[in-house]
């Protein structure tokens, strides 16, 4: 033996025992992780690759609205598959079946002699093919019901059930929000099979039955949707609006139960529609809400009491801030007015200073606290969140345009959650569709409860502001949304849409936002128009009356009992003579302006080029000798944009 | 005849574990072909039968290995290299190709014979004499004298060709020149210079198939109903196999044939399915103490040639089930060289027992004084 070699030998030995050991080890730990780790996604493998199951796809659940009135369901129809293995002239039989379903020859000779268990041939037969099919009676070929999704309502509330394919998967909405209650669990008629595809004698061979989905109850009502719909279709119509949305929520528990958007589509042919039709804007999109956010900007100003209804603004027609001119939406501004005018106004310095007065720390937290840069939670794909900036990353002068509802993005859900908030005593509610998920039986499976989110304001501030949101229906340019008897409250906009960082001339959001009756809100309704194609194209003067004719159903149809106010009869004057009440014209054309302050024993004059009014000398409610003269200022468009002092 | 005095130095835990595999080996064997053999051949134990006799002619074939001196194969070195290629010659002259693989020789009512199988031990006996003759210090011409010795039998089982099989030789190759004590460098030089040379071998040496199978190594779903089949279906057999396995008979992806090849190269896939990571850690467990032992035995062995060849037979196990059994676990190329012991084949079988009683035999005869 050779000496020199000893030692090494010795040492050499050692290593290969490291070697050796490190191999096994690695082996050993390699087990570990097919075994251990792996071990659940390859245990469901080993089963699928023996039971190569064809599904049995299972019931769709039915979609309600709060009623229990179907608004999705599923009906069963034929489907026709193929067992490749079995198929015996596979020429043909596709030739029999393409000719009884009028399908491509080679397509299915394709799928006939594909290498698996089993091929779908087509699904949705009419009666005919399926009783064609099963005469031919062609071996390898079956028929076995398959259920597929219908919209008995057609287009009624399309956006908001979204649709669900022909695999009975929910694609869109809440078909797609709730695919995991709606599809059930499918079922399938197993037969073991071994690795060349031949089944097992004495193998598993059993038909396990699909396991019906869950039926979701919406917080919609048909009838209010019903109505919505029609009436934003009007609207639509008349004004030749590119888009509009509708939402009527209950402020007090945050249920929706209306939510419209038009151009909508037939979900039951939802190809035969563009794209965009099936958005559900309300939730997804964003737009500047203009006016209507005026309604935060007042609710922060009461609750911090910066602003009592009686403290004093003066609109010289515009407000210099950091070294710009913001221009009030008025030509020559509204003069002195108090803060309950002012809101009448839509008054955009007099709220521009408030959005100033709160500063972006304070400001930002309650446009925060009312939700606005978040997501409402509304059990829906894809809502947007909207851009709200916060303190750090303002000029003072945005904070400004934000006190009118310039320069922040918003969903009109967003808008809506947060006037409810307002009508619900400063209590934001979460916003939801669903109220209930149960078995097909009726047991409940799960139950959605209203679900309070923070006390925004205190309850006072809010029936301050609900009585000054009253007051815009009864003196001020929302005079269109007024149903007697139901006292609505709510506030116009008319945002111009920003194209390109400009505010588009001629592109505007015209907008009510409004609930009723006010001092004990049952319903709040969101009525937003984009880009009318009217020479007029106020939100008081477009979509106002789209909120009082929903309103008005609505109201009926829920049978609040209305109230009527009786205005005090008009006295006598100092020295005896017959008084009448100025009434409201804002927001009416001449003629109808003149109708009606002629029928209240005034004489008119109107002043402006326009043809709608937009504000009056006296004001509505004042009480003045027969006969006064009344002057009517009329306007189409308000003036735009700021300018830069020089 | 075995002396008594040697009956007491004899390594029964080595044989122990050895007769253990070899049972463990017959019951998967049987496990995995029984219902196929019932379908194709009527009769259950048709595979089972075939590797029972093969067991049987293994484990006399040990027992005369340990009978004799091992001096004996020191002494005939030279006529068992010439026979063996002689026999590597013959099989591809009159082979019968089974699997694209000319690697059998027809013995009649015998049955086939699997030359290269046993090519691994005769190479061993006589790489050990050729190394130990060589001078005292280790240097490069016996280096490159080893590759030559190695290299010869080597291409001709290319040339069957059973690319697995050739990869063994390196195997024992490197591990007896380790052993052996021959430079570091050497050694290195040559897994540098194989490095260096792969992106060639890959291009143009290998067959689009060995490809495949390296590419499927990296991702086996790449190809997951041809090359990366054998793999994905063994991955899929262990990994459902859990912590105590489904049972003897109970592995479906074993008893459905999902897994080919299941009861010859994927055979540590019906264990890992039907035992389960118990099971799995024991095969493991009994290779580990093989080797350990074999690796004594290196260090007890009372002269070179000795320790050269249990070397070599701890460098062929070890790489045999490194390679077998990450094949099966999807961390080694797909290569068919069979489980030691395990495996059905009745050539590798035999190879193994012969290669284990080697290895009793050098640690029976480790003191010259018995004698």
């Amino acid at each position: 033996m050779r000496e020199v070699a000893h030692l090494t030998v010795k040492r050499r030995i050692a290593v290969l025992f490291l070697g050796a050991a490190a191999a096994v080890l690695f082996l050993w730990l390699r087990l570990i992780y097919l075994q251990v780790f792996l071990n659940p996604s390859l245990t469901g493998y080993a089963l699928d690759h023996r039971l190569r199951p064809i599904m049995v796809d299972a019931r769709r659940g039915t979609i309600y609205d709060r009623h229990s009135q179907e608004l999705a369901v599923s009906v069963s129809a034929d489907a026709v598959y193929a067992v490749p293995a079995e198929v015996k002239n596979p020429q043909e039989t596709a030739a029999v079946l393409s000719k009884i379903l009028d399908l491509e020859y080679g397509q299915v000779l394709a799928r006939l002699t594909k290498r698996s268990a089993a091929e779908w041939i087509k699904k949705r037969l009419t009666p005919e093919e399926a009783r064609a099919i099963r005469e031919a009676a062609l071996p390898g070929i079956g028929l076995v019901e398959n259920p597929q999704r219908f919209y008995p309502n057609g287009t009624l509330a399309a956006q908001v059930l979204g649709i669900a394919g022909i695999d009975n998967q929910g694609l869109e909405g809440l078909e797609y929000q709730y695919d995991r209650y709606l599809r059930g669990i499918p079922g399938r008629v197993m037969a073991e099979r071994d690795a060349a595809g031949r089944e097992i004698p004495g193998g598993l061979r059993q038909y396990v039955p699909p396991r019906e989905g869950y039926d979701l109850v919406l917080t919609i009502d048909r009838v209010i949707q019903y109505v919505a719909e029609r009436e934003l279709r009007r609207a639509m119509t008349e004004t030749k609006a590119r888009k509009g949305v509708l939402i009527v929520m209950d402020p007090r528990t945050g249920e929706i139960l209306a939510l419209a958007n038009e151009p909508s589509y037939d979900p039951n042919r939802y190809n035969d529609f563009p794209v965009e039709n099936r958005r559900n804007y309300a939730v997804t999109d964003l737009y500047e809400p203009g006016s209507t956010f005026k309604v935060i900007t007042a609710a922060a100003a009461l609750e911090e009491r910066l602003v009592t209804p009686g403290r004093r603004f003066y609109d010289p027609g515009y407000i210099v801030v950091g070294g710009r001119r913001i221009r009030c939406w008025k030509a020559g501004g509204h003069g002195s007015q108090n803060f309950v005018e002012a809101t009448e106004n839509s008054c955009n310095v007099a709220f521009a200073t408030l959005g100033l007065e709160l500063g972006g720390e304070r400001f930002y937290k309650y446009i925060k606290a009312f939700g606005f840069g978040e997501k409402t939670g509304l059990d829906f794909p894809g809502e947007a969140v909207g851009q709200v900036h916060p303190p750090d990353k303002m000029t003072t002068v945005g904070w400004a345009n934000i006190g009118f509802g310039q320069g922040i993005s918003v969903t009109p859900l967003q808008l809506l959650t947060a006037l409810s908030a307002v009508a619900n005593d400063g209590l934001l509610m979460r916003p939801y569709l669903v109220r209930e998920i149960r078995e097909r039986s009726g047991k409940v499976i799960e139950r959605r409860e209203p679900q309070p989110l923070r006390q925004v304001i205190s309850r006072e501030a809010a029936r301050e502001l609900r009585r000054i949101l009253r007051s815009v229906v009864v003196n001020g340019s929302g005079r269109r949304a007024e149903v007697p008897g139901y006292r609505a409250a709510g506030k116009t906009g008319t945002a111009q849409i920003a194209e390109g960082g400009i505010y588009s001339r001629t592109k505007v959001v015209a907008s009510f936002a409004g609930f009723a009756p006010f001092d004990e809100p049952v319903v709040a309704i969101l009525v937003a128009l984009y880009e009318p194609q009217t020479p007029v194209t106020y939100g008081g003067v477009l979509a106002a009356p789209v909120f009082q004719a929903v309103l008005g159903d609505v109201m009926a149809y829920l049978k609040v009992p209305p109230r009527l106010e009786t205005p005090p009869p008009p006295g006598r004057g100092p020295h005896g003579e017959e008084l009448a009440v100025v009434p409201n014209a804002r927001s009416l054309f001449r003629a109808e302006a003149e109708q009606v302050v002629t029928k209240a024993k005034l004489r008119f004059r109107f002043t402006g080029h326009g043809q709608v009014v937009i504000d009056q000398t006296p004001k509505p409610g004042a009480q003045v000798p027969v006969g006064t003269l009344v002057l009517l200022h009329t306007a189409d468009e308000g003036t735009l944009g700021e300018d830069i002092v020089p | 005849m075995l002396d008594r005095r040697l009956v007491k130095s004899f390594d029964f835990p080595l044989l122990g574990v050895t007769l253990a595999l070899l049972l463990l080996g017959l019951l998967v064997v049987y496990s995995a072909t029984q219902a196929r053999d019932l379908e194709l051949y009527g009769d259950r134990f048709y595979h089972l039968l075939r590797q029972a006799l093969a067991a049987g002619i293994g484990l006399l074939a040990l027992a005369a290995v340990v009978n004799v001196d091992y001096g004996l194969f020191e002494r005939l070195a030279r006529p068992l290299y010439l026979c063996n290629l002689a026999l590597l010659v013959l099989v591809l002259v009159v082979g019968k190709t089974v699997s694209h693989s000319q690697s059998w020789l027809h013995l009649g009512a015998l049955g086939s014979f699997q030359p290269s199988e046993l090519a691994k031990i005769l190479v061993i006996l006589t790489l050990a004499k050729q190394l130990q003759e060589g001078e005292d210090r280790p240097n490069f011409t016996q280096f490159l004298l080893a590759l030559v010795h190695v290299g010869i039998p080597m291409i001709l089982i290319l040339l069957q060709p059973d690319l697995g099989t050739a990869m063994v030789f390196v195997g024992i190759l490197f591990g007896m020149l380790f052993v052996y004590g021959i430079p570091n460098r050497y050694l290195l030089g040559a897994i540098l210079l194989a490095v260096v040379l792969s992106p060639f071998l890959y291009f143009f040496v290998l067959a689009d198939y060995q490809r495949a199978r390296l590419m499927v190594l990296i991702n086996p779903y790449s190809d997951p109903v041809k090359s990366g089949y054998n793999v994905i279906q063994s991955m899929i057999a262990i990994g459902s196999g859990r912590l105590f396995g489904k049972g003897l008979f109970s592995g479906t992806q074993t008893q459905l044939n999902f897994v080919p090849e299941h009861h010859t190269d994927f055979i540590f896939s019906v264990v890992g399915e039907e035992f389960g990571f118990l099971g799995g850690l024991f095969l493991l467990g009994a290779y580990f103490f093989i080797l350990w032992r074999g690796l004594q035995i290196i260090e007890l062995a009372r002269d070179e040639y000795g320790q050269l060849v249990a070397a070599g037979v701890v460098s062929m196990l070890l790489f045999h089930v490194l390679i077998n059994v990450g094949m099966t676990l999807g961390i080694m190329p797909v290569t068919g060289i069979p489980l030691p012991l395990i495996s059905y084949g009745g050539s590798s079988l035999i190879a193994n027992l012969v290669g284990i009683g080697l290895l009793l035999n050098i640690y029976l005869r480790r003191q010259k004084i018995i004698f």
